[in-house]
């Protein structure tokens, strides 16, 4: 038995040493440990570690031969498809975008578009496989995209920081999209407006003018800011817009009154006069009942219509992601 | 009343959000020592021992049952003598749980102070659990001989007294056992079926039914002597085990994909949201296969070292038969692992598509390259064992040709398995592709549908060489016409099971609208198409089972591997191109629709193949203990490489959070926030093993020198 265990033993020590070889040869070969730096500098040093750190950019990019990941563009020269480094081309593909949009992209713009809407244009040959930078889990703050910017022009192009700290109407609309992200805990505003189409709130609020008026116009939520927001989707019944709160009708005879599945009429109050109070009890459903009928009109004060169970359906992300899309909503 | 209700209630969830809320996080030290790898190495050092001891018991009840069923008793011996094997585990287990739990709470206080705040309810529901794993562990184990068939001979009066009353007793409340099994399985049936049932995730659903109501029905069901007790605390010992499981799986899986709080950690939802977060299940699937597999391969270790120490023949005809159980029940666990991993990945993906590109293509893409490796030894060299086994089957000469075939299969789709996607080029190399950046041929078998077409071939491949195995010794058949009304039904029951595992994905991919699969109105056919094929592949059950019953047994089998094998290897391996080119989020219901075929095939052929061979001649009793030296090394092998991958896997999971104790939610700001290279990971991975392997190796002497004392007065020993 003894002779048995020392071989078993034997074998134990060959297969873990040629563990070992195959997991140092992999890191000789694709590279070591990805640290992220700390507080980062708006320059091309800062970018560099960024890019190859905190922000896992070369997760899908590579620049020259440096980095071995072909999902997304290469950022320098790179056989026939990249004939110029990221800081030449950025003045290519800003003349193309002008073209086609009318609007006087500089390079810098088309820089800082390809970071905050990935998806805005695309390199010919490739997906919109680009994270979301500014929202967990890479949560690059704006200095740190800035930073970014900067080494993507030191990459055969001019270094221009102040175009970075000072940007024109094009690029503005980008940090604010970053900032709001930011100020949501990091979340995705593009996917924030998926859930609001998609995930039912646009049946009961408008947003520029489209979607249901059932609830409150939601197309200047953002300049409540974020901490506004968030409680109303996890707590509506914390505060009412004017307009919006909750009655529940009481019959002469002391009861709640209720439709034909027996569920009670509580709703928004949209029309009283001398004969008839009209209560809306979902978007386009709307309850008229004689005044002759009714006892009183209750105001309830811990309770909104809207769902309770937003929560429960919500995810983290998802709920970031939403705040985020409310937090762009600031029309004037 | 009921408005100071709310109010109270309001302010106990005002107060208890507040107690969540995240504060500055806090690291600690432990003599210098790096706190992250201390961590994650007593963490490793208990998940293999847990693995161990909750994948065991899973197999060590089943073959139990096989034995009281068959009254074949060297089932009951082999059993217990895998049981024998978990006593000094456990304890070892709850000793690194333990110093684990100290290391997080001293190392990581915010954190784990955070954590244990909001899984209150759940880690004190979790220190039951153990309570009732621990009783039913020590009951099972010391209480073989007591609730045995022969327990009360030769024990005395006293003794004979107790068993009477005991079996007194067990007459009695038969009754009342078998009502209230009855009760609790069909109660477990309308759970699974989503009947009257709150509010849950589908996947979760079924985990709880399936692995918990139903076999606690079941086990009650049964109950009708001293042994079937027995088992039953079997089955609650799997309960308690899969549940101490679950509730740790919870907190992995918060912590990739919190529930329940808000971006600033405070409780919006319930404990319930908290604890079923999105990854939660899948982890569970994924660990529960993963032990299964893991605790049968460690037994292989140890019957495989035993076979080669044994001095006599009847030692190693023993654990020769052991080591083949051992392994048998590790492939019955591997074969589904794969599609639990791409289940567990695919939520990994809809969690976040940063840590799903990080996990396939960033960061951990070479070392999935390493876990192929593994995984790929891990059916070669299952399927190696399988082969060398034959050679102690009188008969089975006759399918040696096979086996070439068979490797060539496992050996070219292993190849395709572990090519990267893209391989680290200079510039030169670049130019001498012409300058691309993919090679032009081998970019193909990097890409997922050409790894999804192998891995099903591999798994294919191994259940064919098993199908080989089973029948070996078998000569002339009694064919199926003859065998009465059961075979009909089985395998009739078996086809239908089969045709509603594909047919009803037909169906989704038949009437499905665009939208519902993220893609444009003119994409339709890309699904329509594959909703036909599997509607192709139902009539090729229906013919199967025609052929079957017409005694065509062996064509109707070839048929229906042959028909898989092209549909979702040659076909849907090709057309997965097309779809990744022209409807890429189609991708996914591929490799759904290849599974479910393999499924379907894995469940008919072997329905046929329990009927096909029942009765047959044989042409010679298995020659247990007639196997090479080289073959237990092969099962020594096993079991050091499923280690290795179990701890890369977790190296994996855990380090997709990045810089993330939760992800989105609670930031890791210690010095130890970077993802470790592939070379640390095999380092503390290595180590772990080691020391594991090392620890295994003494338990089970320690184990049996107690099973040598045991022998000299009682029946049961090696």
């Amino acid at each position: 038995m003894g002779s048995a265990v020392g071989k078993a033993f034997i074998l134990l020590i060959v297969l873990v040493t040629l563990f070992l070889w195959v997991g140092s040869a992999i890191t000789k070969m694709t590279g070591g440990e990805k640290k992220g730096g700390g507080v980062v500098e708006i320059t091309p040093e800062g970018g560099e570690s960024i890019f190859w750190g905190k922000g896992r950019c070369y997760t899908c990019h590579s620049i020259g031969d440096r980095g071995s990941a072909v999902r997304c563009p290469n950022l320098s020269l790179w056989g026939d498809k990249f004939p110029l480094p990221i800081g030449q081309r950025a003045a290519e593909r800003a003349k193309e975008r002008e073209k086609a949009t009318g609007l006087p992209y500089t390079a810098n713009d088309y820089l800082i578009e390809s970071l905050a809407n990935p998806s805005a244009y695309l390199v010919e040959g490739f997906k919109n496989e680009m994270a979301v930078v500014y929202a967990p889990p890479i949560s690059l703050t704006l200095n740190e995209i800035k930073a970014v910017i900067v080494y993507l022009q030191s990459q055969g192009g001019e270094v221009n920081v102040d175009a970075v700290n000072n940007p024109g109407e094009i690029s503005k609309k980008f940090f604010d999209r970053i900032a709001a992200a930011s100020a949501a805990g990091g979340g995705d505003p593009a996917h924030g407006e998926e859930i609001f189409v998609g995930g039912g709130c646009a049946d009961c609020h408008t947003l520029d003018g489209t979607g249901s008026p059932f609830g409150p116009d939601l197309s200047k939520i953002g300049l409540k800011g974020a901490k506004h927001i968030q409680e109303s989707i996890l707590q509506p019944a914390a505060s009412f817009t004017p307009g919006y709160e909750t009655y529940t009708v009481i019959k002469k005879d002391g009861k709640e009154m209720f439709n034909e599945s027996g569920k009670k009429y509580s709703g928004l109050k949209i029309k009283e006069d001398n004969e008839n109070i009209e209560i809306a009890i979902g978007a386009g459903q709307i309850l008229k009942a004689p005044k002759s009928d009714i006892k009183e009109l209750v105001l309830e004060k811990n309770k909104s219509l809207m769902p309770d169970e937003l929560v429960e359906v919500l995810t983290v992300k998802d709920f970031q992601d939403v705040v985020a899309f409310m937090l762009l909503q600031k029309k004037p | 009343m009921s408005k100071k209700i709310t109010l109270a209630l309001s302010i106990v969830l005002v107060f208890a959000s507040s107690a969540y809320a995240l504060e500055e996080n806090v690291y600690r030290q432990f003599m210098g020592l790096d706190s992250r790898k201390l961590v994650w190495f007593l963490a490793q050092m208990h998940l293999y021992f847990g693995a161990f001891v909750l994948g065991v018991p899973l197999f060590a009840v089943i073959i139990e049952i096989v034995g009281w069923r068959s009254k074949d008793k060297r089932f009951d011996k082999l059993a217990y003598e895998f049981t024998s094997l978990l006593s000094v585990a456990y304890a070892t287990t709850a000793a690194f749980g333990g110093l684990m739990a100290f290391a997080l709470f001293t190392l990581y206080p915010t954190f784990m102070g955070y954590m244990a705040g909001l899984f209150k309810d759940v880690l004190f529901l979790y220190a039951l659990l153990f309570f009732g794993e621990t009783f039913c562990l020590y009951l099972y184990y010391y209480g073989w001989d007591w609730l045995s068939e022969e327990g009360a001979k030769g024990i005395g009066q006293r003794a004979e007294s107790k068993n009477s009353m005991l079996h007194a007793l067990c007459s009695n409340w038969q009754i009342v056992t078998k009502a209230l099994g009855g009760i609790i399985f069909l109660i477990g049936v309308l759970f699974l079926l989503g009947i009257g049932t709150p509010h849950m995730r589908t996947d979760t659903r079924v985990f709880m039914a399936v692995l918990y109501i139903l076999p606690l029905g079941a086990g009650l069901y049964i109950i009708k002597d001293r042994k079937s007790v027995h088992i039953f605390i079997g089955i609650l010992l799997n309960i308690f085990g899969t549940g101490i499981m679950q509730m740790a799986n919870s907190m992995a899986g918060f912590m990739m994909s919190p529930a329940g709080v808000n971006e600033k950690g405070d409780l919006t939802g319930t404990t319930w949201q908290v604890f079923e977060n999105i990854l939660a299940t899948p982890i569970a699937i994924h660990r529960m296969l993963g032990n299964l597999a893991f605790g049968g391969l460690i037994a292989g270790a140890y019957a495989a070292v035993k076979f080669i120490g044994s001095k006599t023949e009847e030692d190693k005809a023993h654990y020769d038969w052991m080591g083949y159980i051992a392994n048998f029940v590790a492939i019955a666990g591997l074969i589904p692992l794969p599609f639990a991993g791409y289940y567990l990945g695919r939520e990994v993906y809809s969690t976040s598509a940063v840590m799903g590109n990080n996990m396939m293509g960033g960061d951990f893409s070479w070392t999935f390259i390493i876990q192929a490796m593994l995984v790929g030894s891990l059916f070669l060299i299952s399927n190696y064992y399988l082969w060398s086994g034959m050679t102690r089957i009188p008969g089975s000469e006759r399918y040696y040709k096979y086996i070439k075939f068979i490797l060539f299969a496992i050996v070219i789709s292993f190849a395709i398995w572990l090519t990267p996607h893209n391989l680290p080029l200079s510039g030169k190399e670049v130019s001498d592709m012409g300058g691309s950046q993919y090679h032009p041929t081998l970019k193909f078998f990097g890409l997922m549908p050409a790894k999804n077409a192998v891995v099903n071939l591999i798994i294919l491949s191994t259940f064919f060489s098993f199908l080989l195995y089973r029948r070996g010794n078998k000569g002339e058949r009694v064919p199926i016409s003859k065998q009465g009304t059961l075979p009909k039904v089985i395998i009739s029951i078996a086809g239908l099971i089969a045709i509603a595992i594909i047919g009803q994905y037909a169906w989704f991919l038949l009437t499905a609208e665009p939208k519902i699969l993220d893609l444009p109105p003119d994409r339709a056919v890309y699904f329509r198409t594959i909703g036909w094929l599997l509607a192709a592949q139902c009539i090729s059950v229906i013919a199967t089972v025609i052929l079957t019953l017409k005694d065509r047994g062996i064509l109707a089998q070839g048929l229906y591997i042959a028909t898989t094998a092209i549909s979702v290897v040659g076909f849907l391996g090709v057309y997965g191109f097309i779809v990744m080119e022209k409807a890429s989020p189609l991708l996914r219901n591929v490799a759904v629709s290849q599974f479910l075929q393999l499924i379907s095939c894995i469940i008919l052929v072997t329905a046929i193949d329990i009927f096909l061979f029942k009765g047959a001649k044989v042409i010679g009793e298995l020659k247990w203990g007639k196997m090479t030296t080289r073959s237990q090394y092969a099962l020594l092998l096993l079991s050091i490489i499923i280690t290795m991958n179990m701890g890369l896997m977790g190296f994996i999971r855990s380090g997709l959070r990045s810089d993330w104790h939760i992800f989105g939610v609670m930031r890791d700001t210690s010095q130890w926030a970077y993802t470790p290279s592939n070379f640390t990971m095999t380092q503390m991975v290595g180590l772990a093993v080691f020391v594991f392997l090392i620890g295994v190796a003494f338990m089970f002497w320690l184990g049996g020198i107690a099973k040598g004392k045991d022998a000299e007065g009682k029946g049961h020993g090696a």
